[in-house]
């Protein structure tokens, strides 16, 4: 028989008892539905990760900070048992209980092959913000200026030069307008107190206004790298201390290649050194394991569907007995049997995994639509499901994967079939 | 009828093992000549019908050998059984064994689709066999549309399609009436004189058996004698 005329032969018989190939099928659907919407819910949320791990600083930096923070703060990396202790490392300053780092530090890591640059980690406390028109707004946190390639824009860009400062959406408000490209250009007085309490100010140039992320970055005005460094030497001035850091960010040429190397080094020094996608890591780690876990749930779906399969084609084999017989009396040899039942049972995965997926991205599209448009619309640039077409065709070559080895038994059973016997089976 | 299409050499069928071991044949030695017409006869339980499968090459002998157009078939595997099946073989049987679910002519083209003829040339040879059996105009009808005799008329045009030299049949009348069954005879008849094809009718009919040029008188297994001529 022809590879075509078997194909339409078995095209043909799947719709000869269209109730019970339509339930078969039901099965399948579901567990490819499952399998479709996990893995672009999982692809989708992992893709935003992705964008806020930009938020958390540039891919090329490492993130530096003393050793001995991490032995305690059980964070990745973190050696387990507390570290010895040490009345040097114990008489080192710190903020709030953290081991900071100094000028002298810097200079350590900056000696470090394969460092090209290393800023300190500073951060400023303002105390007011004063529009245009006057009125001061109390001013708590900035965005560290590291973090800028992570911004999502309503209108500007990010802050480089001087004297330049985001602010975010929310905040137009007390510019009395709604269009963010009405505040680009406007000054703004900037007010602090130094380390002895007396009043500072600078004024800066809105160059940017930015939507907040889920991670937060965007929610606060964030200075350029060289405004941020002056108001803190403002907010500094007025007592002689050694500048304080409670981290660094190190540029490293090459991150990808020299990473272990540079890490290793850092170490040795004393040093713990993150990547961005060491931070970000422990999170898509959770994602994944989710992800995982429903497709764990997915495939037992579509174990229980190919016993449906199995059951259905032997049922089938069993109805058609005499048929099998007469064509293998008329010459249709054991194997071209076997192929046409286990086509039968590709053709209901293929049936299965075509309905299911369509529906999974139709349901997935249409829900991340509604969800990121309404209840979720002031979270910039969430996805939370992504249609990849490669993930979407390995899910449809699985399932009709499956259901082929699901047909293997019933169309083996077929295949063995005397054809005596089977013309005598009432 | 020079030479035989068909040989049997000591042809023993056993089925079942230790106690409910049953001997089907008990030796078959025969010859079926070319273009000839040959009624194997007896009783349910004779043995008639494993003889005729084993002719068939629908089943193994158990001992003993059958040699087809000068061939040792015991050599053959499965799929060269499966291809001279296709290719030298058309059967009838008594229960139709048509599809319900196809046209006729799908029904009667089913070999040359396992044959792996193309669609237009498998409809165009099933379109003149079953014009030559009058059924033309039934062509595209559902087999379970069909009368008895119709039924049996397109099992005969699907045994005929392949241009068999051996057509086998089962009882062919077994289930027609006795003026449906003489025209179904007729038909098989004239097929054997006018196109040279081997008959071998299986049957305890014996005004269809009288029909044929040879009768094969079947016994527990045995050939009890044998009996030339047509007597009808």
């Amino acid at each position: 028989m022809r590879t075509l005329d078997l194909v339409g032969t078995a095209v043909s018989n799947t719709s000869r008892s269209k109730l019970r190939t339509a339930l078969t099928v039901m099965a399948i659907v579901i567990g490819a539905f499952t399998l479709t919407v996990t893995a672009g819910i999982g692809s989708g949320v992992n893709k935003y990760i992705d964008t806020m791990m930009a938020s958390f600083g540039d891919e090329d930096q490492l993130y530096i900070l003393d050793e001995t923070n991490m032995d305690q703060a059980g964070a990745p990396g973190s050696a387990g048992a507390p570290p010895e202790y040490d009345p040097e490392t114990a008489g080192a300053s710190s903020e709030f209980g953290f081991i900071t780092l100094d000028a002298a530090d810097i200079d350590v890591i900056q000696d470090i092959d394969g460092v090209e640059s290393v800023n300190p980690m500073v951060s400023v406390n303002g105390e007011y913000l004063e529009t245009p028109d006057g009125t001061a707004y109390a001013l708590d946190q900035f965005d560290a200026p590291q973090n800028a390639s992570g911004l999502e824009f309503a209108a500007g860009g990010a802050p480089q030069g001087n004297d330049e400062i985001t602010v975010p959406t929310a905040w137009l408000e007390i510019f009395d307008t709604e269009d963010p490209h009405a505040v680009i250009g406007q000054e703004i007085e900037i007010g602090l107190s130094n380390a002895i309490g007396e009043p500072q100010s600078a004024t800066a140039e809105i160059v940017g206004v930015t939507e907040e992320a889920i991670s937060g970055l965007g929610g606060n005005p964030m200075p350029s790298i060289a405004l941020n460094d002056a108001l803190y030497q403002l907010q500094t001035s007025g007592m002689d201390i050694d500048d304080q850091y409670m981290a660094v960010t190190a540029v490293v040429t090459d991150l990808e290649g020299n990473e272990d190397a540079v890490k290793a080094d850092l170490e040795d020094q004393g040093y713990l050194a993150m990547t961005v996608e060491d931070q970000i890591g422990a999170i898509q780690g959770i994602i994944n394991m989710v992800t995982y876990i429903l497709i764990g749930f997915a495939l037992i779906a579509l174990l229980a569907a190919s016993f449906g399969i199995v059951n259905t084609l032997l049922m089938s084999v069993q109805e058609r007995t005499r048929e099998i017989g007469l064509m293998k009396a008329l010459g249709m040899s054991g194997g071209r049997v076997f192929a046409l039942f286990s086509l039968e049972a590709a053709i209901i995965g293929l049936l299965g995994s075509g309905i299911g997926i369509g529906l999974g991205v139709i349901t997935g599209v249409a829900g991340n639509q509604f969800l990121t448009s309404g209840p979720l619309s002031d979270v910039a640039g969430l996805t939370l499901f992504e249609v990849e077409p490669a993930a979407l065709g390995l899910i449809g070559l699985l399932i009709v994967a499956i259901a082929f080895v699901s047909g293997t038994l019933p169309a083996s059973r077929a295949a063995r079939k005397d054809p005596i016997t089977a013309l005598r089976h009432e | 009828m020079a030479s035989p299409v068909l040989e049997t050499h000591g042809l023993v069928k056993t089925y079942g093992h230790g106690e409910s071991e049953f001997q089907a044949l008990k030796g078959i030695t025969t010859k079926i000549w070319n273009a000839e017409s040959v009624a194997v006869v007896g009783k349910s339980g004779s043995g008639k019908s494993t003889l005729m499968h084993l002719l068939a090459l629908l089943d193994a002998p158990t001992q003993g050998s059958i040699v087809l157009s000068g061939q040792m078939t015991s050599q053959l595997g499965a799929r060269e059984f499966s291809q001279l099946r296709n290719e030298t073989f058309g059967f009838v049987f008594q229960q139709f064994f048509l599809n319900p679910q196809q046209t006729v002519l799908e029904n009667v083209t089913l070999p040359l689709k396992i044959a792996g003829v193309s669609k237009t040339e498998r409809n165009q040879r099933g379109m003149e066999t079953l014009e030559q059996l009058d059924m033309a105009e039934k062509a595209k009808n559902k087999a379970t549309t069909l009368s008895g005799g119709q039924k049996q008329r397109a099992c005969i045009a699907r045994a005929l399609i392949n241009e068999p030299t051996v057509i086998f049949a089962d009882e062919p009348t077994g289930n027609l009436d006795t003026a449906t069954g003489e025209i179904v005879e007729d038909i098989l008849f004239d097929l054997h004189t006018l196109r040279m094809i081997t008959l071998i009718v299986v049957t305890h009919d014996e005004d269809l058996a009288a029909k044929c040029q040879r009768r094969l008188i079947m016994q527990d297994g045995q050939i009890l004698r044998e009996e030339h001529g047509v007597t009808a």
